[in-house]
């Protein structure tokens, strides 16, 4: 049952205009784990991350989120949204970026701990615009996960982001995993689906594949898995 | 200096505009709209003001002149009698009336005459033809007493307003709201705007936040800063300036607080249809400044071509202007039928227009 996920997604298309966004797409999030969505820009990973936080309702087929139908206002307060640029208030400090964000989601106890995690304690007085693009990112990542959401949907969280950074962000999504947090991580890299424990690979608004990246190894016939995505992909389009 | 690379700043720039549809209809709509406006409005004017006409001389030459008056373009004329002449002018069913002296052709005769003109006096433009068709029509009077000439001396007198009242007495009741009105506006339409672009309010939709609950924080915070540059304007008026108020200053200031909401929610509607901070600019040409032209302030509705009057009615902004004239000019207050109108008018449009941003935020997102 789809309880048993704490995100579901049961062939759901999507179109823009005359433009299929994604077209029969199912696929499934388990509780705790930290889930790679896959795919070159444009494949429709954005528009599956704003159906599963309820910014767009699906054509057809179902999103059920923490045992919910979607749009749901009632779970959003268990979402957190990493959006793909840092969507910040540039002329208010760091931490009143995160006390907002707080704020609307009725957790302002957890400002402190949210900005200790992303290192930016130090930095709390400094005004959003005069800080670097790696810090935004940081108190974007701030922002997103402040209320403790139990699901926190990262689009392209490292894009942009220096390889020293990239890694403390990886190791702050697994620490979040451990205490029982489902991550979804967007990315068209895919020297970070590594880090991932399933993936699902999107290319032209379909799930090509999904699986462990060892799965996906053997699936696609290679153990790099950038030639594994590309077989797959090679494959679906003959 | 590169004739080239001057080129190619001005080669993108026009590029940007051949994809900016919007931008270039504007630049070349809005100033036939706005010109055409003015110009219906100056030279359209067919709408005399009412004017009207009491009688009272003994002799044969009050009802001669008031003949002649009646024929006038500049004014349109009826006929009634002197103790009426106040209450119709309070109640706006005339904006003046002339009452000719039982002594009248008498005067005529000693060579000096003068009418009364009771003036209503809370619209500067209004008067002047007035006094202008009252002393054409004195012409007739010439051919009447042959071989003198006849000295015209009106006694002019105000019901509000008056003499001690200048150009800025008039505009200032109307610009003490109109300035906070569009600056409100103005900043609204930006920072809501900014919201969008900045990808915040996507965030904020990702939220528990209801579009309701976003609308009227929006409200709130710039309706407090709102009222303290309305409190500013007020004390700037009226202290440094000196602009004559008849009114309560705290009733100026609930209009003032009114039409700061009004912007307010002006501001976060029409920003759903801006895709940057220049077409959002680009709404003070279309939006503003053809109510500004008609809502009385420069121009009295009642003079203004019939076909425009209709549009003023319908216009927030002419109810807003109306209700700090009728406040400051007049002295009114909230007993007043005609203020209650106004800031009823103001205040329904700013229940409308959250409605109206309210609902819109939904759909651009959907």
């Amino acid at each position: 049952m789809s309880d048993a996920f704490a995100v579901n997604v049961e062939d759901v298309s999507k179109s823009f205009g005359a433009f299929k966004a994604l077209n029969g797409v199912t696929l499934r999030v388990r509780q705790g784990e930290i889930y790679g969505l896959l795919g070159p820009n444009g494949a429709g990973k954005t528009t599956i991350i704003r159906l599963v936080c309820g910014l767009l309702e699906a054509h057809a087929g179902t999103v059920t989120v923490l045992g919910r139908r979607m749009p749901n206002v009632g779970v959003l307060r268990h979402i957190g949204y990493m959006t793909q640029q840092a969507a910040l208030y540039p002329a208010i400090s760091v931490e009143e970026n995160v006390r907002f964000f707080a704020a609307i989601n009725g957790a302002e106890e957890g400002v402190r701990e949210a900005l200790e995690l992303v290192q930016l304690y130090d930095r709390r007085g400094s005004v959003v615009s005069t800080l670097s693009g790696g810090m935004r990112q940081r108190c974007s990542l701030a922002c997103a996960l402040v209320h403790r959401p139990e699901l926190l949907l990262l689009d392209e969280p490292t894009v942009g982001i220096d390889p020293q950074l990239r890694v403390q962000f990886w190791d702050y999504f697994r620490r979040m995993a451990a205490q029982g947090t489902t991550l979804i991580v967007s990315s068209h890299v895919m020297d970070e689906a590594d880090r991932c424990q399933r993936l699902g690979l999107i290319q032209y608004g379909r799930l090509l594949a999904e699986g462990s990246p060892a799965d996906i190894r053997s699936q696609g016939g290679s153990q790099n898995l950038e030639e594994a995505f590309l077989a797959l992909a090679g494959r679906k389009e003959s | 200096m590169s004739g080239r690379r001057v080129r190619a700043i001005t080669r993108r720039l026009l590029q940007g505009f051949r994809r900016d549809r919007r931008t270039v209809a504007l630049l070349f709509v809005a100033p036939i709209v706005i010109l055409g406006l003015l110009g219906y409005l100056m030279r359209g004017s067919t709408s005399a003001p009412a004017v009207g006409i009491a009688n009272q001389d003994s002799g044969p030459l009050g009802a001669l002149v008031a003949d002649t008056l009646r024929h006038s373009t500049r004014i349109s004329t009826s006929d009634i009698s002197a103790t009426d002449g106040d209450a119709k002018l309070r109640d706006g069913s005339l904006v003046a009336y002339i009452l000719f002296p039982s002594n009248f052709s008498q005067q005529a005769q000693s060579g000096s005459v003068a009418p009364e003109v009771h003036l209503e006096g809370s619209q500067p433009g209004e008067d002047s033809p007035v006094i202008q068709a009252l002393q054409q029509s004195m012409i007739s009077l010439a051919s009447q007493v042959a071989g003198r000439s006849i000295r015209f001396e009106p006694s002019v007198k105000y019901l509000y307003g008056g003499a001690s009242y200048d150009t800025l007495d008039y505009f200032g009741a109307a610009f003490v709201g109109l300035i906070v009105f569009f600056l409100v506006f103005v900043i609204t339409i930006v920072s809501f705007l900014n919201e969008r672009s900045q990808g915040t309010l996507e965030r904020l939709m990702a939220s528990p936040l209801r579009r309701g609950e976003i609308v009227l924080g929006y409200m709130l915070g710039f309706t407090v800063l709102a009222l303290v540059q309305a409190a500013e304007v007020l004390v700037f008026a009226l202290a440094v300036l000196r602009i004559q108020n008849h009114g309560n200053v705290f009733l100026i200031f609930g209009m003032e607080a009114l039409m700061a909401i009004a912007a307010v929610n002006l501001g976060i509607f029409l920003s759903m249809f801006a895709r940057s901070e220049f077409q959002a600019v680009q709404f003070i040409p279309l939006v503003i400044v053809p109510q500004v032209l008609l809502s009385g302030i420069i121009f009295p509705v009642s003079t203004e071509p019939t076909a425009l009057q209709y549009v003023s009615d319908v216009l927030p902004l002419t109810y807003a202007v109306n209700g700090m004239r009728d406040i400051m000019v007049k002295g009114a207050d909230l007993s007043w039928s005609a203020l209650q109108l106004d800031a009823a008018v103001v205040a329904g449009f700013c229940i409308l227009l959250i409605a109206a941003g309210t609902t819109t935020l939904r759909r651009r997102l959907g």
